[in-house]
């Protein structure tokens, strides 16, 4: 809401106040004579129309009632989905009164959604809706609409000049004035023109030996400039924001990268097999929202479940995790499970909403959750409550490792001659053999040239003392049929075919000796926080829980550093006690989302072969894969692989090249919300020649952006699309809308089809018009009913009854294997192998990195930033099986603790130790882990600016901006322990400056008195909140930060907004943002050219990198500071801010809060 | 004064006009434990009702997290301070004073009014427990050691409005169908006496208009059968319409009798204050109870037992899972068999749901239409 709007305040009349009292005294009077005078009769009714006698009783005149009623009528309503960054995606009715939508409502379609056999949902799914998609009302009008296409004033002089460039390649940075420039509303032709021929130039420029050259003379790391081959195609990177979200729309933009290939064709005259496309950037995995040790355990991507089985539980552990908060349509199946017996459990890093509703609660430290899990399985083992025969079935437990290699003990070691046989658990591809389409994948497929990775291993017979063999099909039942009776804690020396003796151990033995050694409950408290006696309730209570314990995993252990380890040490509690793949019992990781693989089909749309398109909508189209995926951690890295004292730790697969233009949609993650922004914006983007987004929205990326494309509002849509969820069992359609478009805006799909077709006429070459030719004949259906019917859940529907029944307001379910979802079903009932290469559950790493980092066990590694304690190291006692490479042999010192060197760093510390080391930043008085986590009030950044949420966001709302300070109607803030704000003289409302580690944040080389660092130090609000632990401090992630244009508006308008006066781009910090604090960090486990594990679609079992699989995730979620206080939280700067003044806020109490609180005004006689 | 009969207190109590309950009163139970503060409903009433110009401050429906939120700011704080301690007998019977009774002379009501700034920060307080988590550490099981929980707040369209008791010109008035009152917007003067009045701070002054506006009940959704948009709207699924009984003519199958007068689950809020509201609350279970006395008086203690027993009564399940999961009102309820049915007025079904929902396995492989059916796809 614009400040000009302000009313009058809401105080009530002076006037009347101060003579209230003689009026209410002559009404008094007047309303026993009217009493009296009624009860003479009714002529004075006449006189008198209004009169009332008792107004509890009847009310003479209502027809002033048909004003609310008026108010609440439509003249027509249509439906629409709202599907932001969550998990959720809610089909809402808008109601239109004058061609305009008046509000948002639920279409309590829910339940009637039905599967393909009969199968319905229960009205128990309705309402799906909430505060942000209600919001939505104020936003599809709202001021920060891109109202058409935009450029930047510099980019259109650069195009406009012929795109010159200096001698290493460079346009002159005149043109490349980001956040500063100027803006200039252009025609949709204008754009598309400009895009292509941006992108042409780009794509020359970088192709050849020239190219080579060029990004060689602007310093890329050699190794990413081999990684183009030459194709400067390869330097461009596009990415379908939360792809998962439009099928057709979002995944668009992967279809174009492959598209791209023509334009290498073009340009260096090579064959079609040989044309590179541009590359696709990741989404899942970009976002941290991968749980990176899934597939290292389970082999697929995620394993979760839908979130409503939560009520088939007897035990939920809602382990970071704000289920409340992140989760809200779905919270009720929580609550509900709960009133009919479901114990629930809060692991937490606060006193947080889901601990309200949780029975028990457990606060730990932040990023310290690998502890706390190996914790409660060193209480399981050594209590001996775990299922020993399950796990003897479903995992490596019971694998032998050889002590001198540490490798899986191996048949063939044993015996020279052992033959391994054919596996019936995995069918290998000969080169140029292809596996049946995805949907019809009932078994599992590698290439042959991975066989050997598949190979059988060995395990201590208890009952012939001796090590058998055992393949990947003896899983489950089958198992049992070898009639081996493996002894988990088999020891023994083993005679090699090559006569030499070795010990062998198994990964459960060696597992358990880490654990007596440093994960007792006793070590667990101390690096936890979590009592002793708590770990042993807690796990004696998962131990009680066989198939009925949930491990519902949140995004907050997730974007640690350690995440991986995270997994791996909590699939190890639920595969002891047998809780992975029961409707009660299972692993789930919660953020974002993802699960693209519902969409199966989704290779036949987005590798369609751009060189020989399909364009009769019912025919078959072919596939050539002519793009790479790429990991969009590199980029956020300094577009760098992570090679440290001139080691590459990057493996070649996940190689990426030097990015010179980007296209993205959907999102504002990669520019506006990313960790460590404004390195980004100051080292990063000035060595990027195109910046496209198309958003709806002016938000913080397009701040930064050469061309905003202004894309069609979710309830504006011209062209229907498809999504669905990891957490419920939805597929669901965004169906085309009656809504006229209130601005000049186009769908994605146009978008993508504008700037492909003015390609064709760059090239001379129709098949770039043809790639989006369905667009233009309003035939989108026809690519979403190929996805359809190559995806295993949805074959067999129509996409014209789906889009029917959505603008019912109806969804579909999806045809999974069971309702509600759950990942290991057929794992957990013996019918398939896990996608590993045991077939079973993994807890033992023999991959190379692994064994390098020490990480071949599940161990525990102290969080990278966010500790007081010393920073990434691992934790063990001498340990036979753990050999990590040290920083020495990397030529580091082991003093040498710098962010950069940090990550590779693999120091071994006991838990002693360990407690007595220091952060190195503890040094220079930083005195808190900060975490962002995510909150109720926003997905990602929707809607957060919006007024009507906005002034919800937290304490310091107020629709009025009483104190000019404020950024917007809200503003961001920071959560300290009231105790921490008293010791560093810091009050409630307080503005401070908080710093991270210098070396690098807000960005590298930054200096104190320049705009930059101004724009980029934070500054925010402080709350008191007592539900955090001493040391930690929180500021949610859901937020706008500072940009160049809205501290120009806060500095220089008169209402002091920090509103951009070029953009209308509104920030929620004065100065900097909740991410100035972080920074990206490359993880090299999650590098590997071999790790095994599933790929996207289907059952192809393959290795190495793969997009939102196995790639980098970073750790947004760590950093260490410190507060130096800036201003006073009173009015404009004066004073106390005004509710702790008044003795309302923690600490602040007064006498009669404090009688307030403790319940004292009202008692009952005993 | 007249003496009328307050059913909440146990007692009669004075008031200013003679006793009227309505042909059917307006009421929702809302489940606190269940209250997820996601301002879904918050929303709904604001781009409803009140998204116009003068009323950029008003929240007709909010949600407060207590104890440290309130809007207006420590709106109960200040009337409680006002009204001083009080007590509640032995036998549940209030001892203490009304806010009708503890009137200042000449005045109708005891009463505080808010000044503007307390209107600034509608979310203050969110999520702020009572007693620092100074360390890490583990509460195991209830009452929780630290604590917070969410409170939304309607208008509760009292059986004694202060509201219209304090209205110098009688523009505030119960409806007898339905029990909502009203305040007239054609002959609101705009005095603000209502909005000093309720204790609750549910009337609230638009300086545009010049009048006092407060919620309305969705009267326009209500006559239509529907239930007002904070019901509908409410994705926690912890609330549910309905129209209440007193206690002497409670019928069981009635939703709103059944949580309040059956089970005595739902309580009033700050019923000392003698308005017999009509928005009753499930208390939290991990709240102390002294806290929770004060807010919901004596009937509190127990309620944490007698919702831990709904794990072993079925019925009462079927109607908490059938919250929410219809738009219309429901006049009666069934549980039978696993399955929670709820009827309209004249008795046809409006919905039927599972108490669990049902695990359905489908086939591995549909040959009919050539397709593997999996859950890792």
């Amino acid at each position: 809401m614009s400040d000009a709007r302000r009313p009058s305040t809401p105080q009530l009349p002076p006037a009347v106040d101060q003579g209230r009292r003689r009026l209410l005294q002559q009404l008094a009077g007047a309303g026993t004579l009217l009493a009296s005078a009624n009860a003479l009769g009714a002529p004075l009714r006449f006189l008198k129309p209004t009169q009332v006698d008792n107004p509890l009783a009847a009310y003479p005149s209502r027809d002033w009632e048909r004003a609310y009623r008026d108010i609440f009528k439509s003249d027509s309503n249509f439906v629409f989905l709202c599907a932001p960054n969550d998990t959720h995606n809610c089909l809402l009715r808008a109601h239109v009164r004058n061609g305009v939508v008046t509000r948002i409502a639920p279409t309590f379609g829910y339940g009637k959604a039905t599967d393909l056999y009969g199968n319905r949902a229960s009205p128990r799914w309705d309402p799906r809706i909430c505060q942000k998609g209600l919001a939505l009302v104020r936003r599809i009008y709202g001021d920060r609409r891109v109202k058409s296409p935009m450029v930047r004033r510099g980019f259109k002089a650069w195009a406009d000049a012929g795109f010159p460039r200096g001698a290493n390649g460079k346009p002159d940075a005149k043109y490349f004035q980001r956040g500063k420039d100027r803006w200039l509303r252009v025609s949709w032709e204008e754009a598309y023109d400009l895009s292509a021929r941006a992108l042409d130039n780009i794509a020359r420029t970088y192709s050849g030996a020239e190219g080579t050259t060029r990004l060689h003379a602007q310093g890329y790391d050699k190794a990413m400039v081999e990684a183009t081959e030459g194709a400067g195609t390869e330097t461009i990177k596009l990415r379908g924001g939360m792809a998962f979200l439009g099928a057709t729309r979002i995944f668009g933009l992967y279809r174009f990268a492959n598209m791209m290939s023509l334009a290498d064709h073009h340009i260096r005259k090579v064959p079609p097999e040989k044309a590179h496309g541009a590359r696709g950037w990741d989404s899942y995995s970009w976002h941290t929202d991968l749980p990176p040790g899934h597939p290292m355990v389970t082999g697929a991507q995620t394993n979760d479940f839908d979130l409503f089985t939560v009520e088939n539980a007897k035990l939920a552990l809602i382990w970071g995790m704000n289920w409340i908060t992140t989760k809200m349509p779905d919270s009720h199946w929580l609550t509900e499970a709960r009133l009919k017996g479901t114990r629930v459990v809060a692991i937490t890093v606060e006193y947080s909403a889901t601990a309200s509703k949780s029975d028990d609660v457990l606060v730990i430290k932040p990023g310290t959750d690998p502890a706390l899990a190996l914790s409660l399985a060193e209480v399981i083992i050594r209590q001996r409550l775990f299922d020993e025969k399950w796990v003897a079935r479903n995992t490596d437990l019971p694998v032998l490792i050889r002590m001198d290699t540490l490798q899986p003990l191996r048949p063939a070691d044993v015996d020279a001659a052992y033959k391994a046989p054919g596996l019936k658990s995995i069918t290998f591809m000969t080169p140029g053999q292809k596996p049946p389409p995805v949907a019809e994948q009932a078994g599992q497929f590698a290439a042959a040239s991975l066989k050997d990775r598949f190979e059988p291993f060995m395990v201590w017979d208890a009952a012939r003392k001796a090590a058998v063999t055992v393949t990947r099909d003896d899983f489950g039942p089958a198992f049992d049929a070898l009639g081996v009776k493996p002894d988990l804690r088999g020891r023994g020396s083993v005679k090699l075919a090559d006569g030499a003796k070795v010990e062998v151990r198994t990964v459960f033995d060696l597992t358990e000796q880490y654990l007596k050694d440093n994960m007792t409950p006793a070590h667990a408290e101390k690096i936890t926080g979590a009592p002793a006696a708590a770990v042993e309730a807690l796990a004696r209570q998962i131990a009680a829980n066989p198939e009925k314990t949930l491990f519902a995993m949140g995004m907050g252990p997730n974007q640690f550093f350690n995440a991986d380890l995270k997994d791996r040490a909590v699939f190890l509690v639920a595969a002891l006690t047998r809780n992975v793949g029961f409707a009660g019992g299972n692993v789930g990781s919660y953020a974002g989302n993802y699960r693209a693989a519902i969409f199966g089909g989704m290779p036949a749309y987005v590798l369609e072969d751009p060189f020989n398109l399909q364009l009769d909508p019912a025919g078959k189209p072919s596939v050539r894969k002519t793009f790479h995926y790429e990991s969009a951690h590199y980029y956020n890295y300094g577009d760098r692989p992570l090679r440290v004292a001139d080691r590459l730790f990057t493996g070649q697969g996940h190689m990426p090249t030097p990015t010179k233009a980007m296209w993205l949609n959907n999102s504002n993650s990669i520019i506006g919300n990313v960790k460590w922004h404004y390195d980004v914006v100051n080292n990063t983007l000035p060595g990027l020649e195109f910046i496209a987004y198309a958003d709806w929205w002016w938000t913080g990326s397009c701040e930064y952006a050469d061309i905003v494309f202004g894309c069609d509002s979710w309830a504006e849509f011209k062209h229907p699309d498809m999504t669905a969820s990891c957490t419920n069992p939805f597929v669901q359609m965004f169906p085309v809308s009656p809504l006229k478009r209130v601005y000049d805006t186009r769908s994605d799909m146009e978008i993508l089809a504008g700037v492909a077709d003015a390609l064709s006429r760059v090239y001379g070459d129709k098949r770039f018009g043809d790639t989006f030719a369905f667009v233009a004949q309003d035939k989108v259906e026809s690519y979403l009913q190929r996805i359809i019917d190559g995806s295993p859940g949805l074959k067999g529907y129509k996409v014209e009854e789906l889009h029917q029944k959505a603008k019912e307001g109806i969804p579909a379910l999806v045809n999974n294997r069971s309702y509600p979802r759950i990942s290991s079903f057929e794992q957990a009932k013996g019918e398939r192998p896990w996608h590993t290469r045991t077939g079973r559950l993994e807890f033992y790493r023999p991959e190379i990195e692994f064994m390098d980092s020490g990480e071949n066990l599940v161990v525990y590694r102290e969080p990278i930033d966010s500790t007081h304690r010393e920073p990434n190291v691992l934790v063990a006692k001498s340990h036979p099986a753990m050999r990590p490479v040290s920083p020495e042999s990397f030529g580091l010192k082991r003093s040498d603790l710098s962010s950069e060197s940090r990550q590779v760093r693999n120091v071994v510390l006991t838990v002693e130790e360990l407690m007595k080391s220091k952060h190195p930043l503890k040094a220079l008085n930083f005195t808190h882990v900060y975490h962002t986590p995510k909150y109720r009030h926003g997905a990602h950044t929707t809607p957060v600016d919006t007024d009507f949420t906005g002034v919800l966001f937290g304490p310091f709302g107020d629709v009025y901006r009483h104190d000019k300070r404020m950024p917007s109607v809200t503003e961001g803030y920071v959560d300290l322990n009231p105790l921490d704000a008293r010791a560093m003289g810091v009050d409630d409302g307080d503005y401070v400056y908080v710093d991270a580690d210098p070396s690098d944040r807000p960005f590298r080389g930054f200096r104190p008195g320049t705009e930059e660092y101004k724009v980029a130090r934070l500054m925010l609000r402080v709350r008191f909140y007592p539900g955090t632990p001493r040391g930690v401090a929180r500021t949610w992630h859901n937020m706008y930060g500072a940009s160049f244009g809205s501290v120009k508006g806060h500095e220089g308008r008169d209402d002091g907004l920090a509103r951009s006066p070029e953009t209308n781009y509104q920030a929620m910090f004065r100065y900097g943002s909740h991410q100035s604090a972080t920074r990206a960090w490359l993880r090299p486990t999650l590098m590997t050219e071999t790790l095994i594990h599933k790929d996207m679609y289907g059952q192809g079992v393959t290795e190495g990198f793969a997009a939102d699989i196995h790639c980098p995730v970073g750790a947004p979620r760590e950093s260490f500071v410190k507060f130096t206080r800036a201003e006073s939280g009173g009015m404009g700067g004066d004073g106390l801010w005004r509710p702790a003044a008044l003795g309302l806020r923690p600490t602040y109490e007064n006498a009669n809060m404090k009688q307030y609180l403790a319940g004292a005004f009202a008692r009952v006689r005993r | 004064m007249s003496k009328v009969k307050n059913w909440q207190l146990g007692r009669e109590m004075d008031y200013p006009y003679d006793e009227s309950r309505p042909k059917r009163q307006w009421a929702i139970v809302f489940d606190l434990n269940k209250c997820i503060a996601c301002q879904t409903c918050t929303l709904a009433c604001k781009t409803t009702w009140t998204s116009g110009k003068g009323q950029e401050y008003m929240l007709w429906n909010n949600v407060e997290t207590k104890p440290y939120g309130g809007f207006p700011l420590a709106w109960d704080l200040r009337i409680l301070e006002k009204l001083g301690r009080q007590e509640w007998d032995k036998k549940g019977i209030y001892a203490g004073k009304t806010i009708f009774e503890a009137a200042e002379p000449n005045e109708r009501v005891l009463h505080y009014a808010p000044v503007d700034e307390d209107w600034m920060y509608p979310n203050v307080g969110e999520d702020d427990c009572a007693n620092n988590q100074e360390a890490e550490g583990y509460t195991r099981s209830l009452p929780h050691d630290r604590w917070f929980f969410y409170l939304p707040r309607t208008c509760a369209h009292c059986t004694y409005p202060a509201c219209l008791a304090a209205c110098p010109r009688k523009a505030i008035y119960k409806r007898e169908e339905d029990g909502i009152v009203l305040i007239d917007q054609s002959r609101c003067k705009g005095y603000g006496e209502c909005v000093r009045a309720c204790p609750y701070k549910k009337s609230m002054y638009n300086p545009h208009t010049r009048t006092s506006e407060k919620c309305v009940g969705c009267y326009p959704a209500v006559e239509q059968g529907i239930q007002p948009q904070c019901v509908v709207n409410c994705i926690g699924k912890i609330r549910v319409m309905g129209f209440i009984n007193p206690p002497w003519k409670a019928r069981e199958d009635n939703p709103v009798d059944y949580l309040v007068h059956k089970k005595g689950l739902a309580l009033p809020y700050y019923p000392q204050l003698g308005l017999e509201p009509n928005i009753y609350y499930i208390p939290p279970i991990h709240a102390p109870t002294d806290y929770l006395r004060q807010m919901f008086g004596p009937a509190v203690e127990g309620t944490v037992e007698r919702y831990r027993a709904l794990q072993k009564d079925p019925v009462a399940q079927g109607l908490m899972v059938l919250m929410g999961s219809t738009d219309r009102i429901m006049h009666r309820f069934s549980v039978d068999k696993g399955t929670a049915r709820g009827f309209d007025e004249a008795g046809a079904e409006l919905v039927n749901v599972p108490v669990t929902e049902p695990i359905v396995e489908r086939a591995a492989f549909d040959t009919a239409l050539n397709s593997v059916r999996n859950n890792t796809p």
